[in-house]
Formats: structure tokens, C-alpha cells, sequence
């Protein structure tokens, strides 16, 4: 099966001493770690407002993962811990692999018309010309 | 119709037999006769000579300078629209959080679409509110 990427962000509450952010952060790499998958990336994105009160609270601790796998129970097995880890509050999980599939290919799709284009022009600006000579004509048939 | 279209079409070949034929058609109003038919021949014939002047005159009234909108994914070449960057989302909400439609932000149809996915995303996660807070 291919891999997968997943974008996993999840927001702890404000007031979480750092170790404890620490180790939740830990068990989660662990837990994906031993349903084999790779975690790519952990940011903290730090204390953040959020856009609207979540369990009263103004503020968030975000921390951002990024998770590669092939399959996808492990998803479901970080949301699980996610769900009953005490200090958070959201979590959220992305799939992300086919966008940037998506994204690769209308990159090459682009580099490709790119290429191609000072090809096209050529014949643009031969054509341009003519153009003009056809009004010409026009002009001379009128008078 | 018949009636505007008689009295027009001989008044440009001649006038001097024109006023002849159509006071015998209304005897009952003399004055009103002459001048009736030619005057309904007048708005019939006039009538795209009339929309000629009266269509940009409308388009004039109408085109107050409106500024071509462009898609500012596309300008930026955008793949891609990441939801983790509410800063480039947010000036596609509005106020109370309501995303704006095409019409207003300009948006093509592929970037409006990847746009939608990315503010609902953003929402979820608390970068960009759902609606405003009272």
C-alpha cells in the first residue's frame, strides 16, 4: 500500500507546564512510532489566540506533526490517545498526500507549458504582422 | 403596423402623395390624421435609430470604472493553498465569518474550491473563527 501523509495539529491548554507538553508529544510520537509509522516533522508552534473560545479558554498551546504511514490505523490510534489525553483540547488530522500529489503535477504541468512557450510565441509574432497587413487591404478596398 | 408602415415607406419616395392618401384613411380627425401617421412612423422608424444612442448611453450610466478582479491564487501561481496560514485566508472571510463567494473576492472556480477546503480546515482547528464572537 502507498504511504500516506498526514498533517496532525493538536492544541493542549495554555496553562500545560513544558514538560508536561513534552510528554504528550512523546507518547504520541511513540505511539505512531509502534504502529510503524514515521513521524516527519514535530513543531510547537507555542501559545497561540485562537479564533474562538474552546472549553472557555482564549488561548492554545498548538504543536504541529507531520505523520507518513501506510495505513491508516494508526490515524486512528493517535486520535484515540489524542481524545484521552487530559490537557487537549482539539486535535485535527489531514490527509495530505494527495494534494500534494496534486500539486506536483500541475507543477509539472506548468514547467511543461512553460517550455513550451517560447516555441509558441514564434509563431505569435510572425502572425501579428500579418494582421496588420490585412487591414491594410481593407482600407484600400474601401477607398 | 400595416397602417405605420404605409404612410412611412411612400413619405421618403413622395411627400406630395402621401397627404392625399392619408387623410382619407381617418376623415374624422383631419388635423390629427396627417400628423397621427407619420408621427407613429416616426417612433417605428426611429426605434433603432433611437436604441443606437440609447444603448451606450445606458452602458455609460452602467460602467462606472469597474476594476477587473483577478484571482490572487492564480497571480501567485498557488498549487496549493495551505489551511495552516490563516493570514492568507482571512481576507477571504468576512467579519462575522461567512467565506466571501467568487463575485466579491474575484476567485477562479479551482482556487474558490481549494480555498472553501482550507477555511473549513482552518476553522476546525481554531485559526479562523466559524463566526464571529459576541
Amino acid at each position: 500500500m502507498e504511504e500516506r501523509l498526514y498533517d496532525l495539529i493538536f492544541i493542549l491548554r495554555p496553562d500545560t507546564p513544558e514538560p508536561e507538553i513534552d510528554k504528550v508529544i512523546a507518547t504520541i510520537e511513540h505511539a505512531a512510532t509502534e504502529k510503524g509509522a514515521k513521524i516527519e516533522k514535530t513543531d510547537k508552534w507555542g501559545r497561540r489566540r485562537m479564533a474562538y473560545r474552546v472549553q472557555r479558554l482564549r488561548e492554545g498551546f498548538y504543536v504541529y506533526m507531520v505523520v507518513r504511514s501506510s495505513h491508516g490505523e494508526v490515524v486512528k490510534e493517535l486520535e484515540r490517545r489524542l481524545k484521552v489525553a487530559d490537557p487537549v483540547m482539539k486535535y485535527l488530522t489531514v490527509r495530505l498526500d494527495e494534494e500534494l500529489k496534486r500539486q506536483e503535477k500541475l507543477k509539472k504541468h506548468r514547467e511543461r507549458r512553460a517550455a513550451r512557450r517560447p516555441r509558441k510565441s514564434a509563431p505569435a509574432a510572425a502572425g501579428t504582422p500579418a494582421a496588420p497587413t490585412g487591414g491594410t487591404e481593407h482600407a484600400a478596398a474601401t477607398s | 403596423m400595416a397602417e405605420e408602415h404605409a404612410p412611412q415607406q411612400p413619405a421618403p419616395v413622395a411627400a406630395a402623395s402621401v397627404p392625399p392618401a392619408s387623410p382619407s384613411g381617418p376623415p374624422s380627425g383631419a388635423p390629427a390624421g396627417p400628423s397621427g401617421p407619420p408621427r407613429f412612423g416616426g417612433p417605428g422608424g426611429p426605434r433603432p435609430q433611437g436604441g443606437r444612442p440609447g444603448g451606450p448611453a445606458k452602458r455609460g450610466k452602467r460602467n462606472f470604472v469597474r476594476k477587473k478582479k483577478v484571482c490572487r491564487f492564480c497571480v501567485d501561481k498557488a498549487d496549493f493553498i495551505d489551511y495552516k496560514r490563516a493570514e492568507i485566508l482571512a481576507p477571504f472571510i468576512q467579519e462575522r465569518g461567512k467565506i466571501l463567494p467568487r463575485r466579491m473576492t474575484g476567485t477562479c472556480a479551482r482556487h474558490q474550491r481549494w480555498l472553501t477546503v482550507a477555511i473549513k480546515r482552518a476553522q476546525n482547528i481554531a485559526l479562523l473563527p466559524f463566526a464571529a464572537e459576541l
